[in-house]
């Protein structure tokens, strides 16, 4: 399912903040395609336990854009893209 | 958000977007609290306000060894963008910096600052006000707080609290 080198047929997926020191990565490739609503249980059975303690309270973005993962309309992930957990954020 | 800053790719280093009236950076240098100041300088504006936020040695009383902070540089790029266009707009500014520092700022070292310049002092305040309460709840930048022989805590902005433990500083 990961890879740290093969990014062909897969979508690079970033870590930030508490999602990092979870999985202990800072990014790595999923296999593509994948439908965005169910990007919350395909990580939370890689790394059990991340779901509640950090996917619940983090925003998720592809290619830079927010999605809506309640949206009726789920994106799918395609191979290259970017998609990033987004944690509550602290600047300041 | 348009996601115009898409073209920073995200593996180069921390860097800069400027438009009219415009400057926002993320940088691992000192802050430069002169540099922001003349950024915005103009004849047109009779007010400037700078904001400085510098990183504070306790928590809940508890004393803090040092901050490090993280980014998703292109994306907290177009968010700090974002921002200023519409604080800009919002309190018809003449210019409007914002910087933030990456990495380990030691206490009491600058890792924010905002400047902004006005016709007149009030928009001036207002404007730098609401573009740091803009940027602490929405920049896509993160503040892992170090304690003296603790584990580091990730802190969240939104509710104020102490957030999850880390168990490893990699």
């Amino acid at each position: 399912m990961t890879s740290q080198t093969k990014p062909s047929g897969q979508f690079k997926i970033l870590y930030f903040a508490s999602a990092t020191s979870f999985t202990n990565k800072s990014e790595e490739y999923l296999d593509a395609p994948l439908n965005s609503r169910e990007l919350f249980d395909v990580l939370d059975q890689m790394y059990p336990g991340m779901k509640a303690s950090v996917l619940d309270s983090s925003a998720v973005t592809r290619n830079l854009e927010y999605l809506d993962l309640e949206d009726d309309d789920p994106t799918i992930f395609q191979a290259g893209d970017e998609v990033a957990i987004i944690p509550p954020v602290s600047s300041g | 958000m348009e996601g115009d800053s898409g073209h920073i790719s995200s593996g180069k280093p921390p860097s800069c977007v400027t438009e009219d009236g415009i400057q926002v950076s993320l940088t691992h240098e000192l802050l430069d609290a002169s540099q922001i100041l003349s950024s915005v300088k103009s004849p047109s504006a009779g007010a400037i306000v700078l904001f400085a936020g510098t990183t504070r040695d306790t928590f809940q009383s508890k004393p803090v060894k040092q901050l490090q902070y993280t980014a998703y540089v292109p994306r907290a790029l177009a968010t700090l963008l974002d921002i200023a266009r519409v604080v800009k707009q919002k309190h018809s500014l003449v210019a409007i910096s914002m910087t933030h520092r990456l990495g380990v700022v030691p206490i009491g070292e600058e890792s924010i600052l905002i400047a902004v310049s006005a016709p007149h002092r009030q928009a001036a305040w207002r404007a730098g006000e609401e573009a740091l309460e803009l940027c602490k709840e929405n920049a896509e930048i993160w503040k892992l707080e170090e304690f003296h022989g603790e584990e580091g805590v990730w802190r969240a902005n939104r509710d104020g609290q102490q957030g999850a433990k880390v168990e490893k500083l990699s």
